[in-house]
């Protein structure tokens, strides 16, 4: 019978601090992993992989509790890694093994027992798209490939939680696809809870729920990725081709806030660490004429949404898309960062 | 896609506890070490030494059946061999020459007789097997396999596998100790008690199983004693670095120097009581010159009965004087082994005829274990002897229980 709590939170901490010697790695951290996909997002020496240990029971708090689904990891480790898998960053193995060997020593090591541990084994490497690799050593495997026989290996056992670290390191951009996609079918298909820990932000972005900011040992931000990423003024993104630059100056003319993007707003992943774009984007499209670019505007007043439509209209521009504008979460991020650095005692921002 | 890809499926299964995660870790521990054709090879070597011994069970088994007990024992008393199986021979020989013969004056039947130069002639056969070839075995053996199962695991990061899973450092140091254990076991223990069934197939009478049921135990007892320190120290060995040949380098250095420490302090306890003995032999020549002539053959053991315990005849004359001397009176020197054991100190230290205290058995693992396991086949019985091999062995396994202990999930806590 499992005495895990099926009503807690996954992972609840509270004022946990862990020194080695003199250095406080963590500094009276206390989070929530909701159920869902949560990214664990900070620089190099943060803290999160001190964070992962002492969600494991691995590392002995100065101060503060952790809970994993109301269990104590210090007290009951083998009942909270028995529903916890891991993805290490760091490629592990068992010298001599291959890959569904591997899997399967993990699966028995996480106690499903003889046969059905190999059957299990085949079965995960298959959703993994392990291929006829899986029967090699895994010492010889491509980096990819050990990744994804490190994801099997974690979620062999079916876990109630995942924690990833870096899990797309090594991967194609067809894999890292496939890897995000895995990810979130666990969590929306299977009710499993996700902790991605990983420096790759618009990953964060894409599939994440929730994220979870340290710097310094302490948490700098957490909250909904959504809350987030909303800019401070409401905005929607218009995506066009036509002449964009006279739609902005019609739709100001008729009492409409509208801009035109910069790139660092079309292309989060090309800004420096400064905030600024270090790219140069264009938006033209050559060929018929027409500019393609994106619009940001304010649909504030009652009638403006068929005030724009008409201006479209009338200019004959082709809308290619129209949503709701968010921040790009590398802003808010560095954001963290900044004010972490000007401030180091206090936390910017803390979103329910 | 895999054409059989079902999916991520959950799994509802019963989970297995600590002991399965125990037994996987040492079963496959045992596979991947069995990989290594060098140790199969000293797996498959180690039985081989059972086959001469079991042939020395037949002889001996075969003079009891054949009712010439009794010119073997007249034969040993004289230190001859006895078999022709070779060293085995004065095995057997001094066996029957040590066994606790009955009181002056209190009889002793046929069968007594035979029960007793039974036991004495097994245990010591037992004894010399598990100390000769099987210990100097062991330690290749395991020097083979144990500098690899925590030192590689530190290497390629596998403690990351372990300890992110319901595995626990008891479950991690368990499952590594049960598989060099069970290697141990292998070239010990089994050997050990097969030669023991062997013992008993040739024996005359299947009832001699139920007059040696505890030499199985001993064996038993004896296998644990060897495998617990070793196996503790040759893993702490491997715990304290992430390259397995520093281990293995160690490891074999352990033993190597401390036989060799071991073997310069006796070799100079034996020449400092030579020394003695000459000193005392001109002591007595000079004291009596009537005796110088004879070879010195005068001194006194207890008030009239002659002994040369004492004192050592010089040149080659007086030691074959001595030697036919002993011949005759069926005695033994009575501060040292046998004159044909010193021509064998090594195996008859190994078997328990050498009846001298090893002083200096403390600082050799080789050395010490066979103090130990003298004392478990009721060879050895005397605590001066025993309780420093015991108390050096017990130190060493304790440190080394602890050293792993701390050491194999150093990584996961920094």
């Amino acid at each position: 019978m499992s005495r895990l709590s099926p009503v807690e939170e996954p992972v609840q901490a509270t004022g946990i601090v862990k020194r080695y010697g003199q250095r406080t790695v963590l500094d009276r951290v206390s989070l929530t992993v909701h159920p869902g996909i949560t990214g664990l997002v900070g620089p190099n020496g943060a803290g999160k992989s001190t964070l992962v240990k002492a969600i494991l029971g691995l590392v002995r708090l100065a101060e503060g509790d952790v809970r994993v689904f109301g269990l104590d990891p210090r007290r009951e480790p083998h009942a909270v890694r028995r529903n916890v898998g891991v993805v290490p960053e760091d490629e592990c193995s068992v010298p001599g093994l291959s890959g569904v060997e591997m899997v399967r020593y993990a699966a028995q090591l996480s106690g499903i027992p003889g046969i059905e541990s190999l059957r299990r084994a085949h079965e995960v490497l298959d959703w993994c798209d392990a291929g006829q690799e899986r029967y090699r050593p895994v010492e010889t495997l491509s980096v990819g490939m050990k990744q994804k026989i490190s994801f099997a290996a974690a979620i062999v056992h079916d876990p109630r939680m995942v924690i990833l670290d870096e899990p797309t390191n090594g991967l194609d951009p067809i894999e890292r696809r496939a890897m995000l996609g895995r990810l979130t079918t666990l969590a929306r298909d299977h009710g499993k809870t996700i902790l991605v820990s990983t420096h790759v932000l618009p990953d964060v972005q894409s599939i994440c729920e929730r994220v979870i900011v340290l710097a310094d040992g302490r948490v700098r931000l957490t909250g909904s990725i959504r809350e987030l990423t909303q800019p401070t003024i409401p905005e929607e993104r218009l995506e066009v081709i036509g002449p964009v630059d006279e739609l902005v100056r019609r739709l100001i003319a008729r009492g409409i806030p509208a801009r035109r993007a910069r790139p660092l707003e079309l292309f989060p992943s090309a800004a420096g660490a400064d905030g600024r774009s270090s790219a140069t984007v264009e938006t033209v499209t050559p060929g018929d004429g027409a500019h393609e670019g994106v619009v940001l505007l304010q649909l504030t007043a009652p009638d403006a949404l068929a005030t724009m439509w008409s201006e479209v209209h009338q200019l004959g521009i082709r809308v290619r898309s129209l949503k709701a504008s968010s921040r790009p979460f590398e802003e808010v991020f560095l954001e963290a960062l900044q004010a972490a650095q000007a401030s180091p005692t206090e936390s910017l921002h803390a979103a329910p | 896609m895999p054409l059989h890809d079902v999916g991520y499926r959950p799994w509802q299964g019963r989970r297995s506890g600590s002991l399965a995660a125990i037994l996987v870790i040492a079963s496959t521990g045992i596979k991947l070490a069995w990989t290594s054709r060098w140790l199969r090879r000293a797996v498959f070597f180690a039985w081989s030494p059972a086959l001469v011994f079991a042939g020395s069970f037949f002889v001996f088994e075969q003079a009891i059946d054949e009712g010439r007990l009794g010119s073997i024992q007249d034969r040993a008393l004289v230190g001859r061999n006895v078999d022709g199986v070779g060293i085995l021979g004065r095995v057997i020989a001094e066996s029957l020459g040590q066994s606790d013969a009955p009181p002056p004056g209190q009889h002793e039947t046929p069968e007594e007789e035979t029960y007793r130069t039974r036991r004495a002639v097994w245990s010591r056969l037992m004894l010399a097997f598990m100390r000769s070839p099987q210990a100097i075995l062991l330690a290749i053996v395991v020097g083979l396999v144990a500098p690899a199962l925590v030192s590689r695991d530190l290497r390629a990061k596998a403690w990351l596998i372990y300890f992110t899973r319901p595995v626990g450092k008891f479950e991690y140091v368990t499952g590594k100790l049960l598989i060099l254990g069970l290697l141990v076991a292998s070239i010990t223990m089994l050997p050990a008690l097969a030669l023991w069934l062997a013992g008993v197939a040739v024996s005359p009478s299947i009832w001699v199983a139920v007059t040696t049921w505890d030499l199985p135990v001993r064996i038993i007892v004896a296998s644990l004693a060897l495998a617990i320190p070793t196996v503790f120290m040759a893993l702490a060995y491997s715990s304290l670095t992430a390259e397995s040949r520093i281990a293995s380098f160690a490891w074999f250095a352990t033993w190597a120097a401390c036989w060799i420490a071991h073997a310069s302090l006796t070799t100079a306890d034996v020449m400092q009581r030579e020394h003695e003995e000459i000193l005392m032999s001109e002591n007595a020549q000079s004291a009596d010159p009537s005796n110088a002539a004879d070879g010195g053959f005068s001194g006194e053991d207890a008030p009239g009965r002659p002994s040369r315990s004492n004192v050592r005849p010089m040149g080659p004359g007086g030691d074959i004087g001595e030697k036919l001397s002993d011949l005759l009176e069926g005695r033994r020197p009575r501060n040292g082994p046998p004159f044909n054991v010193r021509q064998f100190r090594w195996i008859s230290r190994a078997t328990g005829i050498d009846d001298t205290i090893d002083r200096w058995a403390w600082i050799s693992p080789y050395h010490s274990l066979g103090v130990i396991q003298a004392w478990v086949f009721g060879i050895e019985r005397r605590w001066q002897a025993i309780f420093p091999p015991l108390l050096s062995l017990g130190l060493v396994s304790i440190v080394s229980a602890l050293v792993l202990w701390w050491r194999v999930d150093a990584p996961a806590r920094v």
